[in-house]
């Protein structure tokens, strides 16, 4: 039935649809395995790495050791646990200070991008009006807006939200897109001919086909939103692990440096944790969750 | 380009009309303008004395496809109940999975289906919001001949309780001399009926009527119908 008048989902501008298709920001979508992994399983996953860790880390205190290298230039583990140790209260809360900036910017950014996700899958109008400006706010190095919002906003949590929100902005914008219009044409058909509404269609094809894109976006962005509230502690220097990374710059404290970037790396692969997590418990429908 | 041309065609209550062509002569063309997804450029069309768009708005009309587009994301149950979510109306879900065979499989998920049972769930889908009309666009086309055979049959025993009124699409001639009251013969470009075989064999049918020699002249004189070889 080739050549039959067939139509797909409303509004999908094959312009636009290219551009995605070549954009690196767009994830393929993907889940492994589904459910729970036993705890074999997680232990055949996770050990490998923790040796490979163990090794690494032994060989670095080694190699420092060894050649008598200046703590100033690379501290050995051992001297970065003792800066994390000598006052772990300070580490701890700066972490969850910038934990707080990244989160909340990950809402902030993700959600505004959704919402105007929501909007252009559904007006190719409005998607050529407002895609542009999406391109642009993409290409702006976030570093370079960074002061500029911490001239507006003052010295609070704003400017390190908003930094953090700017970043995950388009990762989610694009994906959001391409999963809300990325649904069944039989499936859309089937609703079309029992008169859904596109409330309907929303709710009950477009929001769960989009889940997928929804969730490889927030894969991308968890990372991208700490990036973000780090880079605006630093110029702002009075909160999160940014200031700690600023003074300890200054006093050329590189165990203390260490410890920093130690603590912005453990939120990072908690966050990912969670969002892997998610990702196997909503996605459970999923092809890419069948194979592992 | 003209896709269809002085189709004219009624389709009585409760009948079930068969719709053969070759590929590309518009079957999946009109089926579509019937379900109201599509507007005719010229013409019109009536469903029960509306038009399609009409009958559309009032639920009139139950469609299954070769894909069939169930949403991966909820159980076989889940899939049965959304006409009834969109429409508003209420059946009885299980008894329904009941009538179809795949009671005891309500809390899978499409992908842990067959294709045949996958497709008795897109036909338990179709029913679900009571229509008047079943519009099926080659339903059992990707399954393999054993299941295909048997979906046939067990459309027509699911159909002789309704009756309701069922256009069926096909490739396969034999399988529309089996299954419909009568069969129509589409020609390609521009696509229009050709011929009207009245099928008079008694009902319920039974997979060894193909045995038979009045079968056999049937498909025969379908297959000139529609301009092969004999």
């Amino acid at each position: 039935m080739s050549d039959d008048a067939r139509s797909g989902p409303p509004g999908a501008a094959p312009e636009f649809a290219d551009l995605l298709e070549s954009s690196e920001w767009v994830a393929t979508p993907s889940g492994r395995g589904r459910g729970l992994p036993r705890a074999g399983e997680i232990a055949g996953a996770v050990l490998p790495a923790l040796v490979a860790a163990t090794i690494a880390i032994a060989l670095w205190e080694l190699w420092v050791r060894a050649r008598d290298i200046k703590e100033y230039l690379v501290p050995a583990p051992t001297a970065v646990g003792r800066a994390l140790l000598d006052d772990p209260s300070r580490f701890i809360e700066a972490g969850s200070v910038s934990l707080m900036h990244a989160l909340g910017g990950l809402l902030i950014g993700t959600g505004a991008a959704f919402l105007l996700a929501v909007v252009m899958a559904h007006s190719r109008v409005l998607e050529r009006a407002l895609y542009p400006l999406a391109i642009l706010v993409k290409v702006t190095p976030v570093v370079a807006v960074a002061p500029l919002f911490l001239i507006w906003f003052g010295f609070n949590a704003w400017p390190k939200l908003l930094v953090a929100g700017l970043i995950t902005f388009f990762p989610m914008l694009v994906n959001a897109v391409t999963g809300l219009r990325t649904i069944d044409p039989t499936a859309y058909d089937f609703m079309r001919a029992l008169n859904a509404s596109k409330w309907q269609v929303f709710w009950k094809l477009r929001l769960p086909a989009s889940l997928p894109y929804v969730l490889a976006a927030l894969r991308i962005s968890v990372p991208l939103s700490l990036i973000g509230a780090v880079v605006a502690e630093w110029f702002a220097a009075d909160s999160g692990v940014g200031q700690i990374i600023v003074i300890a710059n200054g006093d050329l404290d590189t165990p203390v440096l260490f410890a920093a970037v130690t603590m912005l790396a453990l939120i990072g692969v908690t966050l990912t944790g969670v969002v892997a997590y998610i990702e196997r418990r909503v996605l459970f429908w999923h092809e890419s969750s069948s194979g592992v | 380009m003209l896709a269809l041309d002085g189709i004219d065609l009624t389709i009585g209550d409760g009948e079930f009309v068969a719709l053969v062509g070759p590929s590309g002569c518009g079957k999946s063309t009109l089926l579509r303008i019937l379900a109201g997804l599509i507007e005719p450029s010229g013409g019109s069309a009536r469903v029960h004395g509306e038009e399609p768009q009409r009958a559309r708005r009032s639920h009139a009309i139950g469609l299954v496809t070769q894909d069939p587009g169930l949403l991966p994301w909820r159980t076989v149950e889940g899939n049965v109940a959304l006409p009834l979510e969109v429409t508003g109306a209420s059946a009885d879900v299980p008894a329904l999975l009941g009538r179809v065979g795949i009671a005891e499989f309500a809390a899978y998920h499409p992908r842990e289906l067959s294709g045949g049972m996958r497709q008795r769930v897109a036909l338990a889908r179709a029913l679900a919001h009571g229509p008047q009309l079943l519009l099926m666009d080659e339903p059992f086309g990707s399954l393999d001949e054993f299941s295909r055979e048997e979906m046939g049959l067990e459309l027509l025993r699911i159909w002789e309780r309704d009756r309701v009124s069922v256009l069926f699409v096909t490739h396969s001639i034999r399988e529309a001399v089996l299954l419909a009251d009568r069969v129509l013969v589409m020609s390609a470009q521009p696509g229009r009926i050709v011929a009207e075989l009245p099928i008079t064999f008694d009902r319920p049918r039974s997979q060894e009527l193909d045995q038979t020699s009045q079968f056999a002249e049937l498909v025969l004189a379908t297959r000139r119908a529609m301009g092969g070889r004999p």
